[in-house]
């Protein structure tokens, strides 16, 4: 996974392309987050993607009202044996050779579908998508925490603590990210991470976002680098300010819209992670949904009833390419000569 | 051997009629017999298909091990049992004909003298290893003694306390094992017991009695598995993923009679997705699909379809798929406990979570063994269970709340019915999580005694058709070892090891005669309900059109035959 930053902020000298951007009828003196903002709103395209995004978030955050309300069942409890009504006939929810009911179509009753538990698949897409998003944004907050403390520390202060954390960093980037993640998925869902049981939906957001710490943390010190060598740092030491205080107040800030740009890449690749671990099983346990393990769970049932996978696949592929192209406009818009990107 | 079931439809009228084998537990292994008649069908290796040539098998788990000397699973014994042949085997034929034991490596089935505690055998002579070294007599003494150290699943049953000396060899207090004394010069094996054990000539069959050399470490070598003596030699193995069963080239020379030579060799490939497995047997870029496994119901409609000639559903009647339940842990210890889930799970369920594959049941011995029940189940006939009356057991006992872990192989429908199972215990009041395994390590992660796990999957495909296989390794107090233990449940009741002590000296001939007294300890052990049977399984009979359909075994005790294996 490569990673490149280059120099362009909205603090450049370069200012000129700003106001090109903006249409050229910016008074001076304007902030660069209006400038920002100005060039998200032009972007249609990644206001569509990110009103989808928030369209899943908000409908996956409505999960218990329309298990509660509408479907009248809860994401665990199956009915293997139970039946229905379709168009006037009864139906096995389960047949007797396993196979699940299709999509009804009927919000009240197994609108996706069932699964081979007998299990209601759009209920159990909404909570996985709970799942899957809060994994996400767990994991997400984490990467970026840690990856700015340790980013900016290695950048600051150079020289030694700069060569040990940048090796540490080094060594977790190493290992490809999908087996660093298996690796640790399995070892901690046995024994846990201290009070926190193995099956916790914490535990994978931990793995998840100790393995993305690298990816943002080796940009975040390559801008810090730069960043030191400033007048205004300068001015800050002179000062007497604490490293902590500069670090903190005067570099971090400049930070900001890069930490802003990551972040749904971060939580993009995160969810994919997530849905992938899950898969492989050492993810999100069961009977705890998710997006991954449906699809892991529908593949039994190809192709007699190929919704159990369709239906997860489908969810997921639109909430991580909303995700991402918001993030590619959220890039251009505050950073448009930047080259921040992830590569697996 | 470890579980694994065994179709025998066929075998199953003929047992029940007249049983005269003793119960082999092992891991699910089915011979086919639902479409052949009861009689013993003929269905050995004929020799009417190419000779030469490669078969690919594809099977949804890896053996636990190809080193015989630990394996204790069916996906093992399918290749140990035609790789390391032991003093005995059973008879290379489809139905109840491929339980009769006859002569391996020994010229003769052992003579029994002293009122059934001692076997003399007599190695036949120009035997040699698959490495070409020469097997002499006492080869057989330290194949007896490794299989006591490393320790196979089965050694605390058959082998370590039944054999004079076993015991104080494997606490380190002797060198050998005593009872074992050999003649290399006249290839002459006398073996005496601690006491009569009527299926000690099944236990010589085991795969890991199968003849290694001398010297070979004492501990499970399974990337690198010693030379055996048998039709096939395994090779190019891959740990988890794949390995090779070739065509021994020294054994058709040694001239074994019953024992045929392979016609072809064998890959194996392993992937835990059984529908891709399926389907690539019925486009034919595979050949052979794992009777262990099963068939997701949603391929059947199109392999009944378009496979009729080459699939079939068999009922072997010697296996039993049930959930373990730890008797010295809460919540299992209380047999209220245990007879809520006994009481309430849904068989119905179950039965379509395997595809329809499973014969609802109850009791611990299945059909094709002699012991096993007509009574009628002791918590209701087996169907959908009875939800209140579950949750009003669990509240009596005192155990509602308790945390539990519930614990699972992955693959389906093994994954899907502990699921269920895990869904169900947190119905009638227990807080259930499911505990993912990966299936090659399942086995032998719960049979780590000091994990104590509570409840969880298990199967049992016989080893040989004596009841003592199922209960001797499965359920008598006994049997439990520090690892690679197989009671799992940690079942130690007075009434069952004395039953158990008392019935398995009951010579395999005899068993008829005593039927009844198995079938009173499986009513016993039902009523206590130290196991939860959720059924028996059928199995497919599954293979690709090259394959000489008409010449394939599927062995009753061991499952498919490597050596009936045939090229159209």
């Amino acid at each position: 996974m490569a990673t490149t930053s280059a120099p362009g902020t909205e603090f450049s000298d370069d200012l000129s392309a700003g106001f090109v951007d903006a249409g050229g009828d910016l008074a001076p003196g304007t902030g660069p987050w209006k400038l920002g903002w100005r060039r998200l709103r032009r972007n249609k395209v990644a206001l569509f993607f990110g009103g989808v995004f928030l369209v899943i978030v908000v409908l996956c955050l409505l999960a218990p009202v329309y298990s509660q309300d509408i479907a009248h069942v809860s994401p665990s409890l199956g009915n293997i044996t139970g039946t229905i009504r379709v168009g006037g006939k009864t139906e096995n929810i389960v047949s007797l050779t396993g196979i699940p009911i299709g999509p009804t179509w009927d919000p009240s009753h197994y609108f996706l579908g069932a699964d081979t538990l007998g299990r209601d698949t759009a209920v159990r897409l909404l909570y996985g998508g709970r799942n899957s998003l809060e994994i996400g944004a767990v994991a997400t907050l984490l990467t970026m925490v840690l990856a700015l403390i340790v980013g900016i520390a290695a950048g600051y202060f150079r020289g030694i603590a700069d060569g040990v954390l940048s090796r540490i960093l080094d060594i977790i980037w190493a290992y490809p990210v999908l087996l660093l993640g298996i690796t640790l998925g399995t070892v901690i869902a046995v024994g846990g991470i201290g009070p926190i049981k193995g099956s916790n939906l914490l535990v994978p957001a931990f793995v998840i976002g100790f393995v993305y710490i690298p990816y943002v943390a080796k940009p975040v010190r390559g801008q810090v680098l730069q960043l030191r060598e400033r007048e205004f740092i300068d001015a800050a030491r002179q000062q007497g300010l604490s490293h902590a205080r500069i670090m903190f107040s005067e570099i971090m800030p400049n930070l900001s819209s890069t930490i802003l740009v990551f972040i749904p890449l971060i939580l993009a690749n995160a969810i994919l992670l997530e849905a992938a671990l899950s898969y492989l099983g050492v993810g999100v346990e069961p009977p705890n949904p998710s997006w991954g393990n449906m699809i892991a769970d529908g593949l039994t049932t190809i192709p007699e009833a190929f919704h159990n996978v369709l239906v997860p696949g489908l969810m997921l592929v639109l909430a991580v390419m909303s995700i991402n192209i918001f993030g590619d406009g959220l890039r251009d818009a505050l950073d448009p000569r930047a080259k921040v990107r992830i590569a697996h | 051997m470890k579980r694994y079931t065994r179709p025998a439809a066929a075998m199953v009228l003929t047992v029940i009629a007249a049983l005269v084998i003793g119960a082999c537990g092992s891991s699910s292994s089915s011979s086919s017999s639902s479409s052949s008649s009861a009689g013993a069908s003929s269905g050995s290796s004929s020799s009417s298909g190419a000779k030469g040539g490669t078969v690919n098998m594809v099977e949804g788990v890896f053996p636990q091990s190809l080193d015989a000397g630990d394996d204790y699973t069916t996906q093992g014994a399918e290749i140990n049992w035609v790789t390391y042949t032991g003093l005995t085997t059973y008879a290379h034929v489809n139905g109840i004909g491929g339980t009769k034991l006859i002569p391996g490596l020994a010229t003769a089935l052992p003579t029994i003298t002293d009122g059934g505690k001692t076997y003399t055998a007599t190695l036949r002579k120009g035997l040699v290893f698959s490495n070409g070294k020469p097997v002499t007599a006492s080869d057989f003494a330290y194949t007896v003694e490794r299989s006591i150290k490393i320790p196979w699943g089965g050694s605390g049953e058959f082998i370590t306390p039944v054999i004079v000396g076993g015991t104080a060899f494997s606490t380190g207090k002797a060198k050998s094992v005593s009872g074992i004394t050999t003649n290399n010069a006249t290839g002459k094996i006398v073996i005496h017991l601690v006491a009569p054990y009527g299926a000690f000539d099944n236990v010589l069959a085991e795969p890991t009695l199968g003849i290694v050399p001398a010297g070979t470490p004492f501990s499970n070598q399974p990337n690198h598995p010693p030379p055996g003596v048998g039709p096939y030699v395994t090779k190019n193995i891959v740990p988890g993923v794949s390995y090779s069963s070739d065509i021994n080239p020294l054994w058709a020379k040694m001239n074994v009679p019953g024992i045929p030579a392979g016609h072809v060799n064998v890959n194996v490939k392993v992937s835990s997705n059984v529908a891709s497995n399926a389907l690539s047997v019925l486009n034919n870029t595979a050949d052979i699909f794992d009777w262990a496994d099963t068939i997701p119901g949603s391929l059947l409609p199109q392999i009944q379809t378009k496979a009729a000639s080459r699939y079939k559903l068999v009922n072997l009647g010697g296996s039993t798929y049930y959930i373990f339940m730890n008797a010295t842990k809460k919540p299992f210890s209380s047999q209220l406990a245990r007879e809520a889930v006994m009481t309430g799970l849904n068989q119905d369920a179950m039965t379509r979570l395997g595809a329809g594959t499973l014969v609802p049941a109850c009791f611990f011995l299945p059909p094709a063994v002699a012991g096993h029940p007509t009574a009628p189940c002791p918590y209701g006939t087996p169907g959908l269970g009875n939800l209140a009356k579950a949750k009003a057991l669990v509240k009596q006992s005192g155990m509602e709340g308790q945390p539990v872990t519930v614990w699972s192989q992955e693959r389906a429908p093994r994954q899907q019915w502990m699921t269920y199972y895990t869904q169900f215990l947190n119905q009638i009041g227990f807080k259930a999580t499911q505990k993912l395994i990966a299936d090659a390590t399942y086995f032998t992660t719960v049979g780590e005694l000091k994990l104590h796990p509570q409840t969880g999957f298990a199967d049992w495909n016989q080893d040989f058709t004596n009841p003592v296989d199922f209960y001797g390794v499965l359920l008598d107090g006994h049997a439990i070892l520090p690892t690679n233990n197989e009671n799992f449940g940690e079942v130690n009741d007075p009434h069952v090891n004395a039953e158990v002590a008392k019935l398995g000296t009951i010579p395999t001939t005899q068993l008829q005669k005593n039927a009844s007294q198995w079938q009173a300890l499986d009513e016993y052990v039902a009523k206590k309900a130290y196991v939860a049977v959720f059924g028996y399984q059928k199995f497919p009979f599954f293979a690709s059109d090259r394959i000489n359909y008409g010449a394939l075994v599927l062995s009753p005790i061991y499952g498919w035959d490597l050596t009936s294996f045939q090229l159209k």
